[in-house]
């Protein structure tokens, strides 16, 4: 597969550079509608472009919310901070 | 910890309290702290080799707001400003970075390896323990594209926060990202092969 297929008067590569604007909805009208033109006769980006919003999609849902720290690791910060105005503990 | 602070310095933005931390507030410190803690020792740990150098760095984070709170500029974003604090922490752990001095890889390339022009890409997030791989996939990334990743898209900062920490223009810092994602994608593609 080359990258430089065109359709709907875009070339993959460009569909490529255009994605995370794309899904983040950052496009300008114009260029949305170009990309959507282009996705809607390209199955390969098509299919890309959904894989690639879904992984970042993963990554909020997923990974969003960090682990909390652990009771020992939270415990010596509470220490380490119990005087934060003098020096280096 | 928490029964302990008034509603007030509960429901705070974190610029209010980063700005009562700066005049000796140590309940407002304490609320940031809880608030902050988790995120910014992950954030840290993405940059850092071990836990030990992550958990030094988390600690330097939190002496470094309190002692410099009142630098903090209030329409700056604050959490912009705890990264950046956090960041400037961990890298004093981290090795130096090497400079790729290697032209960056194609991204029509780039693209190939994560997955397009495959039927495969359906199944990057198919079957069991997805928080699990995608964990494994981001660990087994290099620290910029790790970093970038984490605070973009778990900690969602947004572009103009996240290149405020990073240091770069937005533009780059966009580049770094796809590029990032495209990355993490491969590695998934790998993985499943």
């Amino acid at each position: 597969m080359k990258l430089d297929r065109e359709v709907a008067g875009l070339t993959c590569a460009r569909v490529l550079e255009h994605l995370p604007d794309f899904i983040d909805g950052r496009l300008a009208p114009a260029e949305r509608a170009s990309v959507e033109a282009h996705l809607a006769g390209c199955d390969v980006c098509e299919r890309f472009g959904g894989s690639y919003g879904a992984v970042v999609a993963a990554l909020r849902r997923e990974l969003g919310t960090p682990e909390p720290l652990s009771r020992d690791v939270e415990q010596r910060l509470a220490q380490a901070l119990g005087a934060p105005a003098s020096d280096d503990p | 910890m928490d029964h302990l602070l008034g509603e007030a310095t509960r429901s705070a933005g974190d610029a209010e309290l980063i700005a009562r931390a700066a005049s000796g507030d140590r309940a407002a410190f304490t609320e940031l702290v809880e608030r902050h803690r988790a995120a910014v020792h992950r954030y840290a740990r993405s940059l850092t080799k071990n836990d030990a150098d992550a958990e030094d760095a988390l600690q330097r984070t939190f002496l470094a707001v309190w002692r410099s709170a009142a630098t903090f500029r209030g329409p700056a974003s604050a959490r912009s400003w705890l990264f950046t604090v956090a960041r400037n922490a961990a890298l004093r752990q981290a090795r130096p970075r090497r400079e790729d001095a290697t032209e960056p890889e194609a991204l029509a390339e780039l693209g190939a390896r994560a997955g397009w022009g495959t039927d495969s890409p359906h199944a990057l997030l198919e079957g069991a323990e997805v928080r699990a791989r995608l964990g494994a996939a981001l660990a087994r990334l290099d620290a910029d594209d790790r970093e970038v990743i984490v605070l973009r898209d778990l900690e969602g900062l947004s572009g103009d926060e996240a290149s405020s920490v990073l240091g770069l223009s937005l533009s780059a810092l966009k580049s770094r990202l796809h590029r990032a994602r495209l990355r993490l994608m491969a590695s998934l593609q790998e993985e499943i092969r």
